[in-house]
């Protein structure tokens, strides 16, 4: 044991002096999360940015520019920045560039269809190249033709009458007067219904407590640790990557005409690679924890699924590593796997998005155990249900690290002196 | 120190070392000279204990190499021909990490680190990574890891392959010190001049077999007090035995068409032989003369010179 951590202080000390490519590894899950975060939103105040909708009235009349006037009043006049454009062509060439998420176009006829009773229609054309703020434009301009029907129904007595007496060069004073009284009548028939509402719509944003803080899964605490734990499988390769460097440069040669047993030199690259793992993870679980606010959970089962998911990652690493003889094939070999895993395991895509059968196939990657772990320690699942992922992990990863030690014992002796 | 009896390793159908037999005295540095393919490399390493002979044994200090490795490598150093250590790291702690795995720690270690570091004069240097190094300071570390330990058999795989004639010394001057205290050396190399600077004994080995064993003077016997001719030249074997069988006292070590290697007393024999060849209208392009040495033994030996 004196001379397997003397092997891994050393391997340890060297990573230490040339941390280039593992600091490039941890950087890489930060980023994502970041990244993540902008894309999808993460703070308490999701603040969604103002859509940009660009309007060609080709009707120009009194109808179509209250219709339009309807998408900047109230609180969706900080939702929608609406651009009146002159021409269609030039409304769609600047959809087409990318300036704004949808266009509307109010048809010629559309006051004289309405003034006469007849159905008419808005076009709404959305970006292609973007995907969520042209939907919410669609759903806006819903709710908005949607009332501006209600409106006509409600109040179409009235303006049918209008309608009969603005073909007369003169409307009598009496009509007008009339007119008013049904309008002000119809209001204060409704009023008790609309003023105030009967129903209104109180928003909320949920404050994070500590309790709340340790059950909620954000965008953050899922993609943190998913792409980590793939970059935690490199990270643990370029310990392995040494087993053949060490026998290329000689070294290995050297270690074996010493009391040094091969089968020792085996276990300090396994003890390494899970020392060097469970820091990185360390590392990234309290960046996550200070920079993206992610609530891990139970520090001690945290710790536990650390330890125990670096045992594995260093187990399955090594058993690879006994159908591999030069680097060229490691770098090949390794970051197939790693990357097929991390597609099927969860790192990349929720394993919820894909086909039941891939589904099934997911629970034989390091990812998926990996994943479901941290997932359920910062959901606060019970204990009951985590324990079992913690032990498979760290059983498998103790039966691989003998299987392999056992296998290339026998590999690496091989061709030690040419 | 070191008794090796029939030993035989074969690979594949090529047979690297077939039957050889040698006992190493305690404090003794012997050589093995031969051509690369020898065989030296594959004796060594069934010394070492990498390699399991197909027959014959191996005994290091009254131990069998394969019923006790373990300990014998506590007892041996070797040097290999690559730069066995970890560049990242700086010269003192390759030298205690390789030290420690030898079984070496506190006080005892560092003062050996620091006897060797001003030995080799790298000393102000010791805290420097190995990456920054010279060729010829790393070559001098790879040699002083395998001699931290007071190792008492050290096993150097042509240790001095493309290094400067300063360093080369140094090293060769470390060996010889090393072997004053007692340790004993087993030394591969195809330079016949470090060979017999450096060596006690010699094993000329070729295609697997030990071809005469031991000191200069010795091996120089074998050629006896004749010199070795070179010539070469347009002619043909037939020409060439036709001049020889015409000449008594000259033995021929190689006869190819227009090469010629003979043994003779150069001062009374080439004037005549030189005559024979211009009679039979042949010409000569060129002619050496090889005083008795570890080249004219190999030659004398095998046929061929030691760099072929």
């Amino acid at each position: 044991m004196k001379r397997v951590l003397l092997l891994t202080g050393k391997d340890f000390r060297r990573k230490w002096k040339n941390p280039v490519v593992i600091v490039g590894f941890l950087l890489i899950p930060v980023v994502f999360t970041f990244l993540f975060g902008i894309i999808f939103g993460s703070s308490e105040e999701n603040v969604l940015p103002s859509i940009k909708v660009l309007s060609v009235d080709q009707d120009q009349s009194l109808f179509s520019r209250l219709y339009l006037s309807t998408l900047t009043q109230g609180e969706l006049k900080d939702m929608i920045d609406l651009q009146s454009v002159p021409t269609e062509e030039k409304a769609r060439t600047l959809l087409n560039k990318g300036k704004a998420s949808a266009l509307m176009i109010i048809p010629s006829e559309f006051g004289d269809k309405i003034w006469a009773g007849e159905t008419t229609q808005v076009l709404l054309v959305k970006n292609p190249s973007e995907q969520f703020l042209p939907q919410i434009a669609e759903e806006i301009s819903d709710t908005t033709a949607l009332l501006f029907s209600a409106l006509f129904q409600v109040f179409s007595e009235e303006i049918d009458q209008i309608r009969e007496f603005s073909e007369q060069s003169e409307i009598p004073d009496q009509i007008i007067s009339s007119l008013s009284v049904k309008i002000k009548d119809r209001i204060q028939g409704i009023e008790k219904y609309v003023f105030p509402p009967v129903i209104s719509l109180k928003q909320i944003t949920q404050k994070k407590d500590s309790e709340s803080q340790n059950n909620s899964l954000t965008v953050q605490s899922y993609i943190l640790p998913a792409i980590s734990i793939m970059f935690l499988m490199f990270i643990c390769n370029i310990v392995f990557e040494d087993l053949l460097r060490e026998k290329e440069k000689g070294t290995l040669l050297r270690m074996s005409i010493s009391p040094l047993r091969i089968s020792e030199f085996i276990w300090s690259k396994i003890l390494a690679a899970v020392i060097i793992g469970v820091l990185c993870s360390l590392f990234l679980v309290i960046l996550g924890a200070v920079v993206f606010s992610i609530g891990w959970g139970r520090t001690d089962i945290l710790l536990l699924i650390v330890l125990c998911l670096n045992i594995l990652i260093a187990g399955f690493i090594a058993i690879l590593y006994t159908f591999i003889r030069t680097e060229r094939q490691a770098g090949a070999l390794l970051s197939s796997v790693i990357v097929v895993m991390a597609l099927l395991g969860g790192s990349m895509t929720p394993i919820s998005s894909f086909p039941l059968f891939i589904q099934k196939i997911s629970r034989f990657t390091i990812n998926y155990w990996g994943l479901e772990a941290f997932k359920k320690n910062i959901t606060g699942e019970p204990m009951g249900q985590i324990w079992p992922i913690v032990l498979g992990m760290l059983g498998a990863g103790i039966i691989f690290a003998f299987i392999s030690s056992l296998l290339l014992r026998n590999k690496l002796k091989r061709g030690l002196y040419r | 120190m070191l008794k090796i009896s029939h030993l035989s390793k074969s690979f594949d159908k090529v047979q690297a070392v077939n039957d050889i037999s040698l006992e190493v005295k305690q404090g003794e540095i012997f050589g093995f000279l031969g051509p690369n393919g020898a065989g030296k490399t594959t004796t060594i390493s069934m010394i070492a204990g990498l390699l399991k002979p197909d027959s014959g044994t191996i005994e290091v200090d009254s131990m069998n190499i394969q019923r006790s490795p373990q300990r014998i490598r506590g007892i041996m150093g070797v040097v290999p021909q690559d730069m066995a250590f970890y560049e990242e790291l700086t010269a003192r702690e390759n030298l205690r990490f390789w030290g420690r795995l030898q079984g070496m720690s506190g006080k005892d270690l560092e003062q050996q680190i620091q006897y060797y570091l001003n030995k080799i004069g790298l000393k102000g240097r010791e805290d420097d990574p190995l990456k920054k190094y010279s060729g010829g300071m790393k070559r001098r570390i790879n040699l002083i890891i395998g001699l931290l330990h007071n190792p008492r058999l050290l096993l150097l795989d042509e240790p001095t392959i493309g290094i400067d004639v300063q360093t080369k010394m140094s090293i060769l001057e470390s060996i010889r010190e090393a072997s004053q205290k007692g340790t004993t050396t087993v030394y591969t190399t195809h330079n016949l001049f470090e060979a017999e600077d450096l060596c006690d004994r010699i094993a000329i080995m070729d295609q697997g077999k030990i071809l005469a064993v031991g000191t200069l003077e010795e091996l120089i016997q074998i050629v006896g007090e004749k010199d070795i001719a070179l010539i070469q030249g347009e002619f043909s074997t037939d020409q060439a035995q036709k001049i020889i069988s015409q000449e008594k006292g000259i033995e021929v070590i190689t006869m190819k068409h227009g090469y010629l290697a003979i043994s003779l007393d150069a001062s009374k024999k080439i004037p005549s032989l030189m005559k024979s060849f211009f009679n039979l209208g042949v010409s000569m392009d060129d002619i050496s003369l090889k005083q008795p040495n570890l080249e004219s033994v190999f030659l004398k030996l095998t046929g061929r010179e030691l760099r072929e």
